[in-house]
């Protein structure tokens, strides 16, 4: 019987990340699914079937991050959730991490790192 | 009577005493009358001519014969001779056949041969003598000397074109060409330059020698400013008029730089007079040349004192608008460096994108070639976008190099659309940040337009920072800003950045470009006023208007390339001395 693995979805507007992060995912035995918007995360299927999302904190032209985040909550779908961000600013991490975010990366980010984010991540 | 050109006779000058006697006269006069009549006409200070109906000559006074040197009969020629200057010819034979034609009166100004062959202008007006039945039996002419005044009337029309040309920021190469073609017309048979001084060196510089041949001009480029060197030498150090009348024979000149290459050109006479700005400073030295030994009439030397006089003016001009180009871009580098302490977080993001790129994707090719068997085939692909991403960094590093780096102002053709996509591309996170949804509506086919490219997107960044800090307390609206480009009516491309922001109070209309005004708390208020001189630095204008919403449009609009190239201000800085340095 094969292990179901684990899948990580990206949400992130940049077309480079969603390229290369779900490669680095699958290397690290995931199973990875990307998406360009919060929208599209919500209208696909996987929403029941992520076990943690790598979530970009600024995306123009719709839902932020953190407005996924809250979504999220309200539809009582309990995914664990790590913040990426390309704006190094450190004071949105307490108010992210307080509302129930794993972790909150900010690029560019180790593989360690997000490989320590993504074990707490799911081991809870 | 023929009206052709070709077998008309002239009906210039007539009336000589001789011929009047024998003519058939309408009232008959005793002979003592008629001598009494030839010396007055022979000693009136003015030509007199008599022409039959047909337009001949008849006869003239002796002032014409003598101003002419020529017999009668060859006067009765002038339709065919070089009596009336060839380039006045048609017209006057214009004039005349339609005055015989219809007996009117005519006047008309035209250059007539003195016997020496120079041609002077004159005013010759013809009045027709008519019989008890009203015809006529006789022209008489009178021709009065006006050269003079034609001359002060060129004269005068020329400093006017100068002046004019100073007036609207021609180039001082451009000013100083013409300055000099204008010398060499109205003083014939000399060739003019003016050397402008780098007391740096001091070294003269050719401002402008048109009508002398490269290989006189060349090697008086950079020549050292030294007594030795000649007129212009001597002139600009001793601030005196020099005039060397005869370099080949006068022994003041044997030993001077400048006589054997002048002679090797067939040059004898030259006269230097200084060229003195407003602080007594020289700024340079006007020259003219003659093939014959010369030394200046009266009437030339106040031509050299008119001239001289436009040229400091042209030369001051062009030395206070290089050193406030200077100022400007210096103060644009500023403005520059400024923003780029608000655009930090801009460019951390730009930057921090393609590094996150470029280490995971590394982190993934590791693991595919750690992987048993090895996956070479994700791995390249991997190394590949590793790469992809290097050059995206290195992009961004060298767009901020050149926005931040450069201080010269540099003219290039710059298509707008490309420019306006750069800079909102290192602004964009910043605007995405502040929630600000940027809204493209870029022409297609929008001609270039000739500028200095990094000042023009500074104009841009600075419309899309205000537009963006106008919006950032809205809340009850998307915070829309939208970017157009178009050619407009005037066939101008015109850019224009539309926010829903505060907007302004149009009674500030005029404030916002004025340096220092600020409604803002971190801003010192001089980003507006910048970009205004930048703008009209590439012969354009930014305005501002409340949008008839919230907001405010900014809006500035330039010449495409092909119709006017701003001038810009180092191609004069180059042939302008130092401004800073005073006269030893």
């Amino acid at each position: 019987m094969t292990r179901v693995r684990s899948l990580v979805s990206v949400v992130d507007d940049d077309e480079s990340v969603r390229e290369s992060l779900p490669d680095l995912l699958r290397e690290f035995g995931f199973a990875a699914r990307a998406f360009s918007s919060a929208e599209e995360f919500l209208e696909s299927d996987c929403v029941d079937q992520t076990s943690c999302l790598l979530l970009d904190i600024v995306m123009p032209g719709g839902m932020s991050g953190p407005d996924l985040q809250r979504e999220l909550t309200l539809r009582r779908q309990e995914i664990p959730i790590i913040f990426i961000s390309a704006h190094a600013d450190e004071t949105v991490r307490p108010r992210l991490l307080e509302r129930g975010a794993v972790a909150c990366l900010f690029k560019p980010f180790s593989e360690t790192d997000l490989l320590g984010a993504l074990t707490t991540a799911l081991r809870g | 009577m023929e009206t052709s050109s070709q077998s008309w006779v002239r009906p210039l000058f007539i009336g000589a005493i001789q011929d009047v006697t024998e003519s058939k006269l309408a009232e008959a006069a005793p002979r003592e009358s008629e001598r009494e009549w030839r010396r007055i006409v022979d000693s009136i200070p003015g030509l007199i001519a008599t022409l039959t109906p047909a337009g001949e000559v008849e006869g003239v006074n002796n002032q014409v014969l003598e101003y002419c040197g020529r017999t009668l009969e060859e006067l009765k020629q002038w339709g065919t001779s070089d009596t009336v200057h060839p380039e006045d010819l048609p017209r006057v034979i214009e004039v005349i056949t339609q005055s015989m034609a219809s007996g009117d009166p005519y006047e008309i100004e035209e250059r007539i041969r003195r016997f020496d062959g120079v041609y002077r202008w004159f005013q010759v007006r013809g009045l027709p003598l008519r019989d008890s039945n009203g015809r006529i039996v006789r022209w008489y002419d009178l021709l009065t000397d006006i050269d003079d005044r034609k001359r002060a009337e060129a004269q005068l029309a020329g400093e006017k074109r100068l002046l004019e040309m100073v007036a609207s920021s021609c180039p001082l190469t451009d000013v100083l060409t013409a300055l000099c073609r204008f010398v060499e017309v109205t003083s014939a048979d000399c060739h003019c330059g003016v050397y402008l001084i780098d007391w740096s060196g001091p070294r003269f510089r050719n401002g402008a020698v048109p009508s002398l041949p490269a290989t006189f001009n060349d090697p008086t480029d950079g020549l050292p400013v030294r007594r030795e060197i000649g007129p212009c030498g001597q002139a600009a150090l001793f601030r005196q008029q020099v005039i060397a009348i005869d370099l080949e024979t006068d022994p003041l000149w044997q030993e001077s730089a400048i006589r054997p290459l002048a002679l090797a050109h067939g040059i004898r006479s030259h006269w230097s007079t200084p060229i003195y700005a407003r602080d007594g400073r020289v700024l340079g030295t006007f020259a003219i040349f003659h093939r014959e030994p010369a030394s200046p009439t009266r009437v030339q030397q106040d031509l050299i004192a008119q001239v001289t006089h436009i040229a400091s003016i042209a030369i001051e001009r062009a030395l206070s608008e290089a050193a406030l180009d200077k100022l400007r871009s210096e103060l644009a580098h500023v403005t520059r460096v400024m923003s780029l302490g608000a655009l930090t977080a801009s460019i951390a993001h730009e930057v921090n994108q393609p590094l996150s790129g470029i280490i995971t994707n590394a982190s993934t090719c590791l693991r595919m070639l750690d992987a048993d068997p090895p996956n070479v085939d994700g791995a390249r692909e991997t190394a590949k976008r590793t790469i992809r991403d290097g050059n995206r960094a290195s992009e961004v590093i060298a767009r901020l190099r050149a926005l931040f780096s450069k201080k010269e102002f540099t003219l290039e053709s710059v298509d707008l659309n490309e420019a306006t996509r750069e800079v909102t591309a290192l602004s964009l996170s910043d605007l995405q940040r502040n929630r600000v949804m940027l809204q493209f509506e870029l022409a297609d086919d929008l001609p270039a337009v000739s500028g200095d490219r990094v000042q023009l997107q500074q104009v841009i960044l600075n419309l899309l920072r205000n537009a963006s800090d106008a919006m950032a307390g809205v809340d009850d609206r998307p915070r829309q800003l939208r970017i157009r480009t178009e050619l407009d009516a005037a066939n101008r491309v015109r850019l224009t950045v539309q926010d829903v922001g505060v907007g302004f109070d149009p009674q500030n209309v005029d404030k916002l470009f004025a340096p220092f005004y600020t409604t803002k708390i971190d801003s010192m208020g001089i980003g507006l006023s910048i970009s205004s001189s930048i703008i009209e630095r590439h012969h354009g204008r930014l305005w501002a208007a409340p949008n008839d919403g919230p907001g405010a449009t900014f809006s500035f609009s330039i010449p495409r390339s092909s119709e006017a190239v701003p001038s810009p201000p180092n191609r004069d800085a180059v042939r302008a001395p130092a401004a800073t340095d005073a006269a030893p």
